[in-house]
C-alpha cells in the first residue's frame, strides 16, 4: 500500500478554468519525487490536494489507504506543506514563535511543544536565531524556518513548493543541503520545481505536469530526455550525467 | 515580570495619570516611570528622544488650554487671551499625556508582543460572545504583516517611481497606481497566509500560554494600587 495516493484528481475552480485533470499518483514511503512542469501546469493546484487545503471537484486523496477528508488534521500534521513565498508562511514574531505555531494547534502540552520547538530548529540548525525576527532572515533561513515549522508537527510526507525560488548560490545550497538530509532521515520527499539541473541528481523519481495533466512519471533518466516537449529545460547537455544534476558537489 | 500584572499595572497608573491634578501626583507618578525605567535598564535618553514625536500634542494640548480656558490674565504677559487658569490647565493635561505615554514605553518595550498576545487573550477568556484566541490571533498576524506590508509599499513605491509617476501631475491618480497594486498584494498575500495556516493545522483549541505570578509582581500591583488611591483621594 502507498504512503499517500492521489485518485483521478480534478479540480475546477468556479469560473470554469481546469487547473488539474484527472491526475493518479502514488507515493512510496522513503521516495524523492519531483514534480515538474512549466508554470500553470497544476503543481501547486495539486499539491495543495494532498494536505486537503483544496478539495477536489473529482476524485480523492488516500494517505495509508485512507481518505484524508476523513481526518483532515491528521493530513496536515502526517502531510507537512512548505510554500513558495516563505513569507506568507510565516505567522510568528518570532523564530521560535514561528515554530510553535503548529504544535500549538494540536494542542500539544507546552512542554511538547518546546521540546518540539528546540529539536526542529536543532535539525534546520538557526537555534541561535530563535528569538530573531523572521523578516529580519535572509531567503535560505527563511526557508529553513520553514521547514521547521513543518517538522515541528512530525510529519511523513514533507513537500516543497518551488523552494529554490528566488535564492542566491548559498541559499540554494542550503536548502538542498536540508532536503537531503531530511530524505536521508527518511522523510518522504516531495519537490517541486522546474530547476531540474539543480535537484535531479537527489530524485528517485521525475513526475512531469503539462496543462493540468500527468504526463510522465518514472525514473529520472527515462522521463528527463523528453521534458522539454512539456516546457521543462532539459538538463542534460553535453553528455552530462543525472549524478551532477545538482549545486550540492 | 507576569505580562499579565504588567498590563494591569499599566492601566493602573494610566487611570492615576488621568486623575492626578496635583504637583505631588504627578512628582510620584513619574518617580514610579523613573524607578521602573532604571530597573528595566531602557536606554532613557533615547526613550526621551523619541518623546519629540509626542511634543507637538502636547504643545497643541497646552496652548489650546490656554488660549481657551478663562481665568485671569497672567501679569506682564504679552498676550492677554492667555490665562494663568488655562495654562495651569494645560500644565496639568501634559503632564498627564506625558505620565501616560512614558507608562505606555515602559511596559511596551519591556514586554514581547507573544506576551501581549497571550494577556489579552487570557484576559478575554471570560468575557463571554469574544473569541479570545481569534483576536489574540489576529493581533499577532497584524503584527506580522506590518513589515510584510511596508516591504510590499516600498517595493511597489520604487516600481512606479522608476516607471516616473512623479512626472503624472494628478496626485488622485498617483495613488491609485500605488494603493490598487498594495491592497492586490495584500489581499494575495492573506489568502496565502490563510492556506499557510490551515496546513498547519490552525486551530482555536490551542495550546495555551501559561503564567506564573511571584511576590515579586503582587508588591508591584499593590505599589501601582496604592498610587492610584494616593491620586484619587
Amino acid at each position: 500500500m502507498s504512503l499517500l495516493e492521489a485518485k483521478n484528481l480534478t479540480h475546477v475552480f468556479p469560473e470554469g478554468t481546469v487547473a488539474i485533470k484527472d491526475i493518479s499518483l502514488k507515493i512510496n514511503s522513503g521516495e524523492f519525487v519531483i514534480i515538474a512542469g512549466a508554470n500553470g501546469s497544476g503543481k501547486t493546484v495539486f499539491i495543495r490536494h494532498l494536505n486537503g487545503l483544496l478539495v477536489p471537484t473529482k476524485g480523492e486523496v488516500l494517505i495509508n489507504g485512507k481518505p484524508i477528508k476523513k481526518n483532515i488534521t491528521l493530513a496536515r500534521r502526517k502531510i507537512g506543506l512548505i510554500f513558495q513565498d516563505s513569507d506568507s508562511q510565516i505567522v510568528g514574531q518570532t523564530v521560535a514563535e514561528d515554530v510553535a505555531f503548529g504544535p500549538e494547534n494540536l494542542n500539544l502540552p507546552i512542554a511538547e511543544v518546546e521540546k518540539a520547538v528546540r529539536e526542529s530548529l536543532e535539525i534546520v540548525g538557526i537555534s541561535d536565531l530563535s528569538t530573531k525576527s523572521p523578516h529580519t532572515l535572509s531567503g535560505g533561513q527563511k526557508k529553513k524556518l520553514a521547514v521547521a515549522g513543518v517538522l515541528a508537527m512530525n510529519p511523513n510526507i514533507i513537500i516543497f513548493d518551488e523552494p529554490l525560488a528566488g535564492l542566491d548560490y548559498p541559499g540554494v545550497v542550503q536548502v538542498l543541503r536540508q532536503l537531503d538530509e531530511l530524505h536521508k532521515a527518511g522523510n518522504t520527499i516531495i519537490l517541486v520545481t522546474h530547476e531540474l539541473e539543480k535537484t535531479l541528481a537527489h530524485a528517485d523519481r521525475l513526475v512531469i505536469f503539462h496543462k493540468g495533466e500527468l504526463v510522465e512519471d518514472g525514473k529520472p533518466e527515462d522521463v528527463i530526455y523528453c521534458s522539454e516537449k512539456y516546457g521543462v529545460r532539459m538538463p542534460l547537455r553535453n553528455g552530462g550525467e543525472i549524478g551532477s544534476m545538482t549545486w550540492l558537489r | 515580570m507576569d505580562g499579565r500584572i504588567k498590563l494591569l499595572c499599566m492601566v493602573l497608573l494610566s487611570l492615576s495619570a488621568s486623575f492626578a491634578s496635583e504637583w505631588q501626583h504627578y512628582l510620584t507618578l513619574l518617580s514610579l516611570v523613573f524607578i521602573a525605567l532604571i530597573i528595566t535598564k531602557l536606554p532613557i535618553i533615547a526613550l526621551l528622544k523619541d518623546m519629540k514625536f509626542f511634543a507637538i500634542i502636547i504643545l497643541i494640548v497646552l496652548f489650546t488650554n490656554a488660549f481657551n480656558v478663562p481665568g485671569d490674565p497672567i501679569p506682564g504677559f504679552p498676550i492677554e487671551r492667555v490665562s494663568m487658569q488655562g495654562v495651569i490647565t494645560g500644565l496639568r493635561f501634559a503632564g498627564r499625556l506625558i505620565t501616560i505615554i512614558m507608562v505606555c514605553t515602559v511596559v511596551t518595550g519591556t514586554t514581547s508582543l507573544l506576551t501581549f498576545k497571550n494577556v489579552i487573550e487570557w484576559y478575554l477568556r471570560p468575557v463571554p460572545f469574544i473569541p479570545e484566541v481569534r483576536i489574540a490571533t489576529m493581533i499577532s498576524l497584524t503584527f506580522a504583516l506590518i513589515p510584510v506590508i511596508f516591504d510590499s509599499y516600498t517595493e511597489i513605491m520604487n516600481a512606479q517611481k522608476s516607471r516616473c509617476i512623479e512626472l503624472r501631475k494628478n496626485p488622485i491618480k498617483r495613488v491609485n497606481f500605488i494603493v490598487f497594486p498594495l491592497l492586490g498584494q495584500i489581499l494575495r498575500r492573506a489568502d496565502e497566509i490563510v492556506y499557510a495556516m490551515e496546513s498547519r493545522c490552525y486551530s482555536e483549541v490551542r495550546t495555551r500560554a501559561l503564567f506564573k505570578i511571584n511576590k515579586l509582581d503582587w508588591f508591584i500591583l499593590a505599589i501601582c494600587a496604592t498610587s492610584l488611591l494616593f491620586v484619587v483621594a
